[in-house]
Order: structure tokens, then sequence, then C-alpha cells
């Protein structure tokens, strides 16, 4: 997938054709501004210690050596950054975006289009000074696969974005002709979902396109939740912001004051009020402050995790759109996430204990491509930080807009808060309670059409929904207590993230039956799977 | 355990359903297992009877014999663990099962297959032996069959890859 031998120049493994484009100049400093930051704050300070008691004096005195420090300092700085930043360039070609870098050991990566998982643009806080953003290309190839474009002006990045979403869709490329993206879908406007991707003017003047919206939302259909209002009202104010978007739809937002409550309903946070008052409690006890720095590493460390959380699902805001999903949410860091559909691999509703007398769930998803990511305290696949159930099963329908059964509400009903067996649900038996004395009644699966869907936990209540094209590898597990109870677990292999799917404690011929079909069911659904550009006219798909 | 009888569940062993011809691995394996397992297990119990002779205390000589009945447990253990080892190989996927006390059993389709590692080291490689690994775009998918015969695993290499060349499809 990446070509590029070291050494060699980048354009040298390339086609000629390309054509490359650099990055923002400013790109260095804001990647690079901590690292300054900190190389002089420590030079400053070393200085100063020189002085032995006085080190302001003793730094004024040198004052001519500590700035010609410092601006060598920031000279040798600014030079590399400078020859990095010559060589950082990005190029897109009909299949694939390319990437180079790197002035000693260079690298050159390309991520074809259509295995594209999700794009997403970022925006650390650096960046929103100087009205810069990252274009973040997320493909399937596991650890920092992806590929990170940036730093770009807002609006190239918003372009950017819009047109590898367009290619990767399979409209070719837009700013060849304007005429074309309309074009392509004209043969069999019912069949294929006609893009409301804008035929693309040379230079972003999109007149906004309100006509293909409405046949693009109708494909999706009410679906199984509490579906969206009218698909026109949504199309008018989109253009304005992001020109060369395809028209989205607004499905839900979640207030701060809700995310600040449901933060206070966690484990983590009654753990960190825990953990301050019982370091308060012990420093009055042992009558000296000093206990409080003992405590210091935990407030820290549930602190920032709880923090992180709100900071990330900040004025979180879900969408829908011809190309998929689109989520905004950062405080701090702001990310706008395109993921296209058929993308999302296993979606997760959870409700923890505390929030069932609000009725709230949070809802996570497997995207490939994410998941293992660098930083994984901070798992980019949140679909819902906190909502309510309506929402939940809107942020479902998103995923799976088609539950592949006759009453998707009655199935939900029965999914998020029922248990024990029915005409649905195949439910863990009676003597499995010695293996699970609590949740045992929730243990249970139902098979629909399209998708599988596991019910578990009683007291943090959870469902896992995978759809059957999506399957990676099945399995079954068994223990010397699940056999001698006559028991397996069955599980599903999703990609790396934060949903495991799996049914504990199954009757064992339950758990092997499930295992035959759906490894059948899954075959199946494969064969009938979207095209990866999803909005290419299916060829010879029946 | 009062709703079912165990009458009705007793003909299903989910791990060994009809109809599915489980292939075994070479008996060779138990030989590579057991010489890594005996001689680290060995090197202790050796360890515990030098100091048991240095000391000369008899309670000390629990060590080794702790570790020469360690050695014997492993000796009955290893053969059936590997002979529990089987795949089984159907129109278009794999079937990997393992383990007597803890059994799992994995269902690798074809067409979900990202890449396959064949794998030697310098003790399998004198036995003649070789490892296959299947790789799906799945953390979770442990399917890896040790201990095939090294022709067998290049030919199982080149014939899965075809196989779901021809059903690959996309994640």
């Amino acid at each position: 997938m990446t070509g590029g031998a070291p050494g060699a120049h980048g354009d040298v493994t390339a086609p000629p054709a390309l054509a490359w484009q650099r990055v923002h100049p400013v790109t260095p400093l804001v990647k690079g501004w901590l690292v300054l930051v900190v190389v002089v704050v420590g030079l400053l300070r070393s200085t100063a210690e020189q002085g032995g008691g006085d080190g302001a004096q003793f730094a004024l005195r040198h004052l001519a050596w500590v700035v010609l420090g410092v601006a060598v300092v920031v000279l040798v700085a600014g030079a590399y950054s400078w020859l990095a930043w010559r060589v950082t360039a990005y190029a897109i070609d009909p299949d694939a975006v390319h990437m180079r870098s790197g002035i000693v050991f260079k690298q050159h990566r390309k991520a074809r289009l259509d295995r594209i998982q999700a794009i997403e643009v970022r925006q650390p806080l650096a960046a929103r000074i100087f009205g810069l953003a990252e274009v973040k290309v997320e493909v399937a190839g596991g650890d920092g696969s992806g590929v990170a474009i940036g730093y770009l002006t807002e609006r190239t990045a918003q372009e950017l974005r819009a047109d590898l979403l367009a290619r990767a869709a399979g409209l070719g490329a837009p700013a060849t002709s304007a005429a074309g993206a309309p074009a392509s879908g004209a043969g069999t406007p019912s069949a294929a979902p006609v893009p409301g991707e804008p035929g693309v003017a040379a230079d972003g003047g999109r007149v906004p396109v309100a006509g293909p919206a409405t046949p693009v939302t109708a494909e999706h259909g009410p679906g199984s939740a509490g579906s969206p209002a009218g698909p026109a009202s949504a199309v008018a104010p989109a253009p304005v912001l992001h020109a060369l978007e395809a028209p989205e739809q607004p499905l839900f937002e979640v207030p701060s004051g809700r995310l600040v409550g449901s933060s206070f309903l966690s484990v983590e946070a009654w753990v960190f009020v825990l953990v301050v008052v019982g370091a308060v409690v012990a420093a009055f006890a042992a009558q000296t402050p000093a206990v409080l720095f003992s405590f210091l590493p935990v407030v820290i460390g549930f602190g920032s995790a709880l923090f992180g959380r709100f900071n990330r699902s900040f004025a979180f805001r879900a969408a829908t759109s011809p190309d998929g999903i689109r989520l905004r949410h950062g405080l701090t860091e702001t990310r706008a996430q395109t993921i296209p559909p058929g993308r999302v691999q296993a979606v997760e509703l959870v409700q923890p204990f505390l929030w069932r007398r609000f009725g709230w769930w949070r809802v996570h998803v497997n995207v490939a491509g994410y998941g293992r990511d660098a930083n994984a305290k901070a798992p980019t696949t949140v679909l819902l930080p906190v909502g309510s159930r309506a929402e939940a099963t809107t942020a479902l329908w998103l995923v799976l807009p088609d539950l592949g059964t006759a009453d998707p509400l009655a199935l939900l009903a029965e999914a998020l808060d029922g248990s024990g067996p029915s005409d649905v649900f195949t439910a863990a038996p009676r003597r499995s309670r010695w293996l699970d004395p609590v949740g045992w009644r929730r243990n249970g699966y139902a098979v629909t059409a399209r998708a599988v869907l596991a019910r578990s936990g009683r007291v943090r209540r959870r469902l896992v929904v995978v759809p059957h094209e999506r399957t990676q590898s099945l399995g079954l597990e068994q223990g010397p207590l699940q056999r001698r109870l006559g028991l397996a677990s069955f599980v599903l292999h999703s990609t790396p993230g934060s949903v495991h799917p799996e049914v504990p404690h199954l009757d064992a011929r339950d758990a092997r039956l499930l295992l035959d079909e759906q490894s059948v069911r899954a075959r199946e659904a494969r064969s009938h799977d979207l095209p990866e550009r999803w909005l290419e006219q299916p060829g010879a798909t029946a | 355990m009062t709703d079912d009888a165990p009458a009705v569940r007793a003909p299903a062993d989910p791990f060994d359903p009809p109809g599915l011809e489980w292939s075994r691995v070479s008996g060779k394996l138990v030989t590579a297992r057991l010489v890594v397992s005996l001689s680290t297990v060995g090197l202790f119990a050796v360890a515990g009877a030098v100091v048991a002779l240095a000391t000369g205390a008899a309670w000390v000589w629990a060590f080794p014999a702790f570790f020469v009945l360690l050695a014997l447990w492993l000796l009955w253990l290893v053969p059936r663990q590997v002979r529990a080892i089987g795949y089984a190989e159907r129109a278009d996927d794999l079937l990997i099962r393992k383990g007597i006390m803890f059994r799992t059993l994995v269902v690798v389709p074809y067409g979900r297959m990202q890449y396959l590692d064949v794998e030697r080291g310098p003790l399998t490689r004198a036995l003649g032996l070789a490892s296959l690994q299947l790789h799906t775009a799945s953390a979770g998918t442990d399917a890896s069959i040790d201990g095939l015969p090294a022709e067998v695993a290049e030919r199982l290499r080149d014939q899965l890859a075809a196989r779901g060349e021809a059903r690959l499809a996309g994640l």
C-alpha cells in the first residue's frame, strides 16, 4: 500500500502527473509550539539556576547571551521546520491520496480511496487560533495507517474533505466537470441514491442543491427509530458553511447540561469525589497537607479522564448525509468526522446503572482504522456520548437504517429493557445462573435479516448490534464449568475497537446452531454488500 | 438445573459437529513443545536440587520435587493438548478448534482473510514442522495452527490464499 523507496525522492515512485500541494506554512509552528516552549523555558530555567540564589539578576547581567541562546534555538528549529515543510506535500489522484514527508527518512504514503473508513477534520486549539485544520483519512491498515494531511486553512480542509469523499464515493473528480456528478446518477435514479454531492464548480461557488436531498433521505426510509424531521428544512443552511459538502440533515445534539450531569453520574466521578474527600480527611487526620500530594496522581488521573471525556463530547452533534454519518464535537480540540456508509463494523448501546433513572444511553461503534489508534485513551468512536433512548435508537438507525425486522421498535424494546427468552430472543438457560448470578436473564441474542443483536448486562445494560456483512470471524468458547453445565459462549470477532460482541453462557446447542447459521448468513450478506464506492452505480449486484 | 434434562443435550457436543472431517496436526508437535517446557522445568528442578544439596535441609527438596511433578504432569498433558488441536476445511470457511479444559472453536471465512503467515523456528524446522496463522481485520481472531508438517503448511497457505482471493470482500 505504501510506495516510496527510502532515499529516493518522493516523486520518483509516484506517477509524474501527481499535482503535489504543500501544506500551510504555519504547520510546523502549530505542531511544534509546545516542544519549542518547553525547550526555551528549560533553557531559561537552567540559566536562572546558574546564578545561584538570584537567578533573575544573573540572567539580566548576561542578557545578551540568554537572548542569543534562545535565538539560536528558535533559528535551528525554524530552519529544520522550513525544510520539513518544504518536503511535506499531498496529492490526490483518481484512486488514492498521497502524502509525502520526511527530510532524512522520506516517506511516501498512498491510501486507496475505496478503502477509506473515515475522514476527520481535526482542529486542535493551536490550529484554531490560526484558522487551520488537519484532514485525517483513516484506512483499515492497523496502527497509525491513516494519512494526516495538515495543516491546511479551514476552507481548504473542508474542500479537500468534500473532494475526497466525492471521489471515494465513486463520483470521479468533481473539479473537472461541474456537471459530472449529477450526470452519473441520472440513469436509474431509483436504484442509485442520487448524490446530494454537489456539482462542484471549479472553485467552490456551489448553489444549494435542494432537489437531490429528498430521494436520498427517502432511500433511508423511516427505519426503526424516531426518525429525523423533514429533509427539506435541513438543506438550506448547510451549504452556507460547507459550500462543497453533500447536504446533511441534523439528527441530534447533546446539550452541555446533560453532558455535565451524565459525567457526575459515572463511576469515575464518584471515585474521583471519594478520593478527594479521602485525601482531605487523611490530611486532617495526619495534620499535614503533605498527605494531599500522595493523592495527587490519582486525582489527576481521574480528573483528566473525566475532563477528557467532557472535552471530547462537548457540543456533540450528529447528522446524516449521502456520504454517511457526520459527527462534530470537541471543546478545545474540535473534530468533524465523516463515516461513509457501511464502514461501521459494530454498534454498542450501553446504559450505566446510574443513568437508568434518566433513561440515558451511550452509543459506541467500531470502525476499522480507529480503535487501536495511537491514543487509545481517546476513543474517537463515540456515536452518542449521552442521549435519550430515542436518540440512541436514532444513532443505531444511522448505522443500520434497516434492522431487517417488521417491528424494529418492539425488538429494540426487548433488546434494551427485556430479559429472558421470547419469540425473537434466544436467552441463556436458567442453569447459567451459576456462572452469571446477576445478569443471566439478560444474556441472549436475536437474529434479524440484517444483523445480530447480542444483549447482556443487568446492572449495566448492554446491547451490541453487528450487521451480518461485517462479521469477521466467529468463535465458540467453553471453560470447564461451562462444559459441566452444557453451556458455551459465542463470540463475534469485530475489528479492533471498544465494542466486543459476544453472547455469554448460551446453551451449547444454541451456541453451535448460531455459529453455523451465522457463518452462512454472514457469507450471503457479504455477497450482497454495498460497493465500496458507495454512490457508484451498483453494477452486477442483484 | 431444572429446566432441561441432561439427556436432551447429551449428544450435542458443540465442538464436534457431525459431518465434519477434522485434520490433526503432526504428533511431532508434542516433541517440540515438550523440549521447550521440559527444559525450562528441568532447569528449575536441577537448580532446586543443587540448593537442597547445598543446604542439606530435607524440606528444601520440596522445590525440586514440585518441578519433577510438574514435568510429569506436562508429559501427560501436552500430548493430549496436541491431540485436541484440529482444523477442518469447509467450502467457505476454515474451522480451528483447540483446548481440552478451555475449548475454543474459531470459524474463519476465506473471504475475510487479510493475510497468512507461515512461521518456522529452529526447533520446529529441525522437526520439519511449521505453524500457520490466519489474520483477519479483527485482532480477536486467534486462528493459528501449530505443528503442521512443513509441506502441508505450504499447501494450506497457497490453497487458502487462492480461496481467499476468490471470495475476497472488503471489510
